[in-house]
């Protein structure tokens, strides 16, 4: 695969216009509707439309100029060198003091610092190992406790804390990879994935119920059982509800730091029964009140 | 990343034998304190220079010895003259 820009002959920093002008010539000389006859003319333009397809699209360009992704768009795997590990802070197997170790011998502050270097590597910490963990919403509100099972078939218990948001990391110390002669295991960090939920929806510490309601409930209030993450909860709904009207359960929310809860906000919605009741449509086909309202008197919004 | 032997050899490009005999010459040395042994992107790094000694540069099995042997050195010494400009600069502060 050619590189795309000398493919549509432009320069490398040719504009996005003048990168469709030159595609557009080509095009129109190399479109294989346009030469039937000749098979080289078909992949030209097969490479030229590959060309386009790359740098047309502002982001895939910028991708391919850092050298991310290759002329045909495949991922580029980005070439670690081996010198980026080799003198890491707390070394490793690999690291060979024996070049110096002449110098260690010595009773001066710079043999010292060798020396404590020499014992660090051999003592060197575990490394962090990073699992990840679905949990399902409610437990994201009310915390709870899971069992992480591991690839070498260990578990882990980890303690869900209430009011946790997906993406956050806990930090299990000492359950990662153990660590080489006196050194201290290192952590498991863990990333919980809150799993979404069909009814909850949540927005910082508070939680977003849509909750659908009878006509008669509407009209003429009562109360309802409503969900919580927490579990079900009573809720009186006033007389002369609406689709949209907002109730809100306060202290039904996920915890806040530092003590509280957020507040859980109910949105109503009204639901006609189903199939049509002959009952209803009689009533209101006579309910001349109900036909002279127009809701849509002070605009359609 | 940690990860086990079959991820280090789809990672790294090699073959069972080659990883065998890489370890057997101390190449490589993967992480043995678990039941599995495991290997790090140090290792894959590692195994890449290796790769490229022998592929690209034409070094035979001998040279690849001594070249890491040199390399280890190197970074030894590297890591040891970091720790050494940063405890200096430590002091002078």
């Amino acid at each position: 695969m050619r590189n795309p820009y000398e493919v549509l002959g432009v320069v490398p920093t040719a504009s996005p216009a003048d990168i469709q002008k030159a595609y557009r010539k080509l095009a129109k000389k190399l479109h294989p509707d346009l030469n039937p006859g000749n098979k080289a003319a078909e992949e030209k333009f097969k490479e030229v439309a590959g060309a386009y397809d790359l740098l047309a699209d502002a982001e895939k360009r910028k991708r391919f100029d850092a050298g991310e992704i290759d002329a045909t768009g495949a991922e580029r795997p980005q070439h670690r060198f081996y010198r980026d590990f080799a003198t890491s802070d707390q070394g490793h197997s690999y690291t060979d003091n024996s070049g110096f170790s002449d110098f260690m011998d010595s009773d001066d502050a710079f043999a010292e610092l060798l020396r404590r270097r020499e014992e660090a590597r051999a003592n060197r910490r575990g490394q962090d190992l990073h699992y990840s963990l679905p949990i399902e919403f409610a437990e994201s509100i009310t915390g709870a406790n899971k069992r992480l099972t591991l690839p070498d078939g260990g578990t882990l218990d980890v303690t869900i804390p209430p009011g946790l948001t997906g993406g956050q990391i806990l930090r299990l110390r000492g359950k990662g990879a153990p660590g080489a002669g006196k050194g201290s295991p290192g952590d498991a960090l863990i990333e919980v994935e809150v799993l979404p939920d069909r009814r909850f929806t949540r927005e910082g510490d508070d939680i977003t119920l849509e909750l659908p309601i009878s006509l008669s409930e509407a009209v003429l209030g009562g109360r309802i059982r409503v969900p919580t993450p927490t579990g079900d909860v009573t809720m009186a709904v006033p007389k002369g509800s609406n689709t949209g009207t907002i109730m809100r359960l306060k202290g039904k929310g996920a915890p806040r730091r530092g003590g509280g809860h957020g507040d859980q906000f109910v949105k109503l919605k009204v639901v006609l029964p189903k199939p049509p009741d002959p009952e209803l449509e009689a009533f209101v086909s006579n309910w001349d009140k109900g036909r002279e309202f127009n809701p849509r008197a002070e605009g359609a919004t | 990343m940690i990860m086990n032997k079959q991820e280090f050899l789809t990672s790294a490009g090699l073959q069972v034998q080659t990883l065998e005999l890489w370890l057997d010459q101390e190449w490589l040395i993967p992480d043995q304190t678990s039941a599995e042994m495991t290997f790090s992107d140090t290792d894959v790094a590692r195994a890449h220079l290796i790769r490229d000694l022998k592929g690209d540069f034409g070094v035979n099995d001998e040279g690849v010895d001594v070249i890491l042997h040199l390399v280890d050195q190197l970074h030894g010494l590297r890591g040891a003259f970091e720790q050494l400009h940063r405890d200096i600069k430590g002091l002078s502060r």
